[in-house]
C-alpha cells in the first residue's frame, strides 16, 4: 500500500463542499452533516440548531468505518461502501467519498433512509471531483516560522503541568 | 501526513501511544486528561473491555491554540496491547504522525516489548509507513519499580534508530509531559 497522502484543503475547495452539504443538508431533509478524514480529523460540518461533540464524533466514526472495511475484507467481500445505525430518533450514515474522506449525515424519523442514500450518493460524486480534482494552484503552503512559533506554544502549554 | 485545512485555518496531528499490554499507554493518556487545563483539551474516549482494558483505542484531543494564524490540534491514541488485537492496532496507525513507543522497564517484559516493538514496525511498513520519517519517541516507563532493565540496555535492545528516550512513571505523571512535549515538537519538524 502506497504511503497516505497529507490531506490539504484550500479556501475554493471548502467553499464548495460547505455549500453542497448546505443543499444535500436541505434536499434530504438531515439535520447534521461533517466531511471527516479517514484518519479521524473533522474537515467542515453542516448543521441548523443540532451541534454533536465534533471531535469524538469523527474519530469514533472514521474508527468504525474502517472495522467495517476490514470487516468486508473477512467476509471476502470487496468493500462495504457504507455503514447504518438506526436509533430511536437519530440515525446515522457515514459513507466514503475517496480513499481520505468519509461523509457521515443523521437524520431523524420524519426522513426516509432512501432519500437520505440516494442524494448522498449523488453528492459523493461531486465531492470526489472536489477532491481529487487538479490541483488549481491555490493551496496556500506553511508559514515559514510555523515551526518555531509552535515549539514555543507547545513549552507554553506544557509549563505548569 | 497532518491534516491541514487552510480555508479553516487548521491543522491537525495524529499521535499514537504504542506498546504490549498494562505497559502504562492508557495511564499516560488518563494523567494528561487529568492534568492538562481543561480549556487545551477535550473528552476522554475509551473503547474498553468490562475489566478496563482498552479494546480498541482511547482517544484526546489537545489544542495548542493558533500558530501563525492556525488553530493547531494533537490527537491522542492509545492502541490495545495485547497480541490478538493487531488488526485494531492497524486501524488506529492509519494516518499516524507521530509514535511514542512505551516500554515497560521490567526484566520479566523484555520478550512483550521486543515483540511489540517489532509488530509496530511490521504494521507501518504494510501501510507503506517509515518510522524514521514520522516523529518517534520511545518511553521507558514503571521506573519506578524494582527489578528493572537500565536504560542503556534498555536503549540497546529496543532502540535500533537512535531516537529519543525519555524516562516515566505514568502511574504518578513523571515524564509524561515531557514525552509528549518531544514527539509534538517532532511531527511539527518532521511533517513541515
Amino acid at each position: 500500500m502506497a504511503r497516505r497522502k497529507g490531506l490539504v484543503i484550500n479556501d475554493r475547495q471548502l467553499d464548495r463542499c460547505d455549500d453542497l452539504l448546505q443543499k444535500l443538508k436541505e434536499v434530504s431533509g438531515s439535520s447534521f452533516l461533517a466531511l471527516i478524514s479517514t484518519s479521524g480529523q473533522p474537515i467542515t460540518t453542516a448543521s441548523d440548531t443540532y451541534h454533536p461533540e465534533t471531535l469524538s464524533l469523527a474519530s469514533l466514526a472514521a474508527s468504525s468505518f474502517a472495522a467495517t472495511q476490514q470487516l468486508a475484507r473477512i467476509l471476502d467481500e470487496n468493500e462495504f461502501t457504507l455503514l447504518f445505525h438506526e436509533g430511536s430518533a437519530l440515525n446515522l450514515h457515514v459513507s466514503q467519498v475517496n480513499e481520505q474522506v468519509l461523509l457521515i449525515v443523521t437524520f431523524g424519523r420524519e426522513t426516509q433512509v432512501g432519500k437520505v442514500r440516494l442524494y448522498t450518493q449523488r453528492a459523493i460524486e461531486v465531492l470526489r471531483q472536489i477532491f481529487d480534482g487538479p490541483d488549481d494552484g491555490t493551496t496556500p503552503t506553511m508559514d515559514a516560522d510555523f515551526e518555531s512559533s509552535a515549539g514555543t506554544a507547545i513549552d507554553d502549554l506544557f509549563k505548569d503541568v | 501526513m497532518p491534516l491541514i485545512n487552510f480555508a479553516a485555518r487548521e491543522i491537525n496531528y495524529k499521535i499514537v501511544y504504542y506498546g504490549c499490554g498494562l505497559c502504562g499507554k492508557t495511564t499516560n493518556l488518563q494523567y494528561i486528561h487529568r492534568k492538562i487545563n481543561p480549556d487545551a483539551r477535550g473528552k476522554l474516549v475509551s473503547i474498553a473491555t468490562e475489566e478496563e482494558r482498552t479494546l480498541y483505542f482511547d482517544f484526546l484531543p489537545l489544542t495548542l491554540g493558533t500558530v501563525k494564524g492556525m488553530q493547531t490540534r494533537f490527537h491522542l491514541y492509545t492502541v490495545p496491547g495485547q497480541s490478538y488485537y493487531n488488526a485494531s492496532r492497524k486501524l488506529v496507525l492509519q494516518g499516524v504522525d507521530g509514535v511514542i513507543f512505551v516500554a515497560d522497564s521490567q526484566i520479566t517484559r523484555l520478550d512483550e516489548n521486543v515483540e511489540s516493538y517489532l509488530n509496530l514496525w511490521d504494521n507501518l511498513l504494510s501501510q507503506g509507513d517509515d518510522l524514521t520519517k514520522l516523529g518517534f519517541v520511545i518511553q521507558m516507563n514503571k521506573r519506578d519499580l524494582g527489578d528493572v532493565f537500565s536504560v542503556e540496555d534498555l536503549n540497546e535492545l529496543l532502540n535500533h534508530t537512535g531516537s529519543p528516550v525519555t524516562e516515566s512513571s505514568a502511574v504518578i505523571g513523571e515524564g509524561v509531559f515531557e514525552t509528549l512535549k518531544v514527539v509534538c515538537k517532532q511531527v511539527i519538524a518532521k511533517t513541515g
